[in-house]
Formats: structure tokens, sequence, C-alpha cells
């Protein structure tokens, strides 16, 4: 059994019944080849970073499952298929996977507090998030997971404030050479500069 | 013309070896978003200081949202 994730990308303006109808006939198929589901999230609806099919939101789905391959041919060939279905992206996660040691795990994951993330495994980080965000209310499950990692993100600024700022001259001057506006390595740019003059 | 020197890049951490509790996934673009410039094109190794590992890992991830529509492939990503 094969850990896999899949995302897909429904229309937004079906209904309700219809998402969990795409979403349990997933579930059938993945089941009826022996697999496992682990997990099954609702992002609802998001804004798209473009247009798909003309579309600028989209309902996302999360499944997390361990399955065989044969399954998950079978589930992008419905995909393909289905108009209502925009985009699809399965991801393999592990080459054998325990379904039943993961449920466990995912469901023993206490919520950790901020302070502690660092300590603890990524993988435990990650199911803490989702196991947030499943006793949450699904709408926020995007919200919190973009709060984790944003104060996980807030630790590193300190350090990286010069870097980061350095790279803020960088994306204003795209068109020209990069290094020229890289202040902090100036001295080698210039060299490199003559050298590329001569 | 002065022979080639070999100009060595000031000593820069990868942050991801220094903090392992980072995580490169494709879905989190909160992380990603800081790789990616202003027109949406991912910030080459040498500007951040990333080991070829880890920058691997992270144009991979930014690829993947791309292609979920969480990141865009042109244009500033929205949150």
């Amino acid at each position: 059994m094969r850990r896999y994730e899949t995302i897909f990308i429904v229309r937004p303006n079906i209904g309700e019944d219809e998402i969990e109808a795409i979403t349990s006939r997933a579930a059938a198929t993945i089941e009826g080849d022996g697999g496992t589901i682990i997990r099954i999230n609702n992002w609802g609806l998001k804004k798209l970073a473009y247009l798909i099919k003309k579309e600028n939101q989209g309902y996302y789905v999360y499944v997390d499952y361990a399955g065989v391959p044969a399954s998950v041919a079978e589930i992008e060939r419905i995909f393909r298929i289905d108009d209502r279905i925009l985009k699809y992206l399965t991801v393999k996660l592990a080459d054998s996977c325990d379904p039943e040691a993961v449920k466990e795990q995912i469901a023993s994951a206490e919520p950790v507090p901020v302070s502690d993330a660092e300590s603890m495994e990524d993988k435990k980080t990650d199911s803490t998030d989702e196991e947030k965000t499943d006793t949450v209310e699904e709408e926020k499950s995007g919200t919190v997971e973009e709060e984790k990692s944003d104060s996980a993100d807030e630790e590193k600024t300190e350090t990286v404030e010069e870097e980061k700022s350095d790279s803020a001259d960088e994306e204003k001057t795209d068109t020209v050479e990069e290094e020229k506006s890289d202040s902090t390595d100036e001295e080698k740019t210039d060299t490199v500069e003559e050298e590329k003059a001569d | 013309m002065p022979p080639k020197k070999r100009i060595f890049p000031r000593q820069k951490v990868c942050r991801f070896c220094a903090d392992t509790s980072l995580v490169i996934d494709y879905k989190e673009i909160r992380t990603l978003r800081n790789f990616v410039t202003e027109r949406g094109k991912i910030i080459p190794q040498r500007i951040y200081g990333n080991c070829a590992k880890h920058q691997r890992k992270l144009t991979d991830a930014i690829k993947k949202a791309r292609q979920i529509a969480l990141m865009p492939y042109a244009g500033p990503t929205h949150l």
C-alpha cells in the first residue's frame, strides 16, 4: 500500500451534494481496490491563482489515502472525463504505509503550541495541523495551516532580514543584472563586472 | 585582463539545513512565497544561500503549487 495524497479542484457553482458525490466516488474507487482512506479535508472555496476554465474560484478537496497505483490511475481517469473537476494533482508520499498506524498517529497527536513546533518531527507537525483542522470548522482549515507556518516564518525573520532586504532589491531590478543591486556582494561583483567588461 | 579570481560567496547558511523544522510543502504557500519574486519567478540559489538539495525541493514544491493554482505562474501571490 503506497501512501498518496490527491488534491482536486471542483467548479464552485455546483452544489455541496455533487461535490460530496464526487468525493465518495473517488473514495469508493480507492476502497474497491483494497485501499484505505486516511483523511479527507474540504478546504472549501478558494481564490485561484489564475483563471482555470474561466473560473476565478474553486472548491478544493484534499484526500490522503493508502492504495494501489491502479486506483490512482482510475481516479485520474474519472477526473479527466468529468467536466466539473478543474484540476487534480496526486503526490506519492511514501512507498509503503500502514494506514492504521498513521491514523492512530494523527488521532493521538495533540495540538502543539507554536514554541514546541521545532522539536517535533516534520510529519507530526503536519499532522497536528490537520488534526486541528478536523476539529475546527472545515472552512477555517486554510487559515490554521497558514497561521502555523506564518509563526514559524516569524521566528526566522530576524536572522533572515538581511538576506530579505537583498532580495527585495533583487525583485525590483528583475531586468537588470541581479548582482548589481546586491549591496553586500558589491566588492566582489565589481571585480566580476570588470572582468566581464574586459 | 586580470586573471579570473575565484570569488567565494560569503558564508550563507541554508536556512532549511539550519532549522530542520521548516517543512517544504507545496501546500504551505506562506513559506514558499518568500522564495519567489514579486513577478512570481523563483529566486536563484546563490541569492538566498540555500543548499542544492533544498533548492531542488523548493523548486519542486513551487512548481507543484503552481500546477494546483495555489501560486501563480506569473504575477504576485495573493494570500
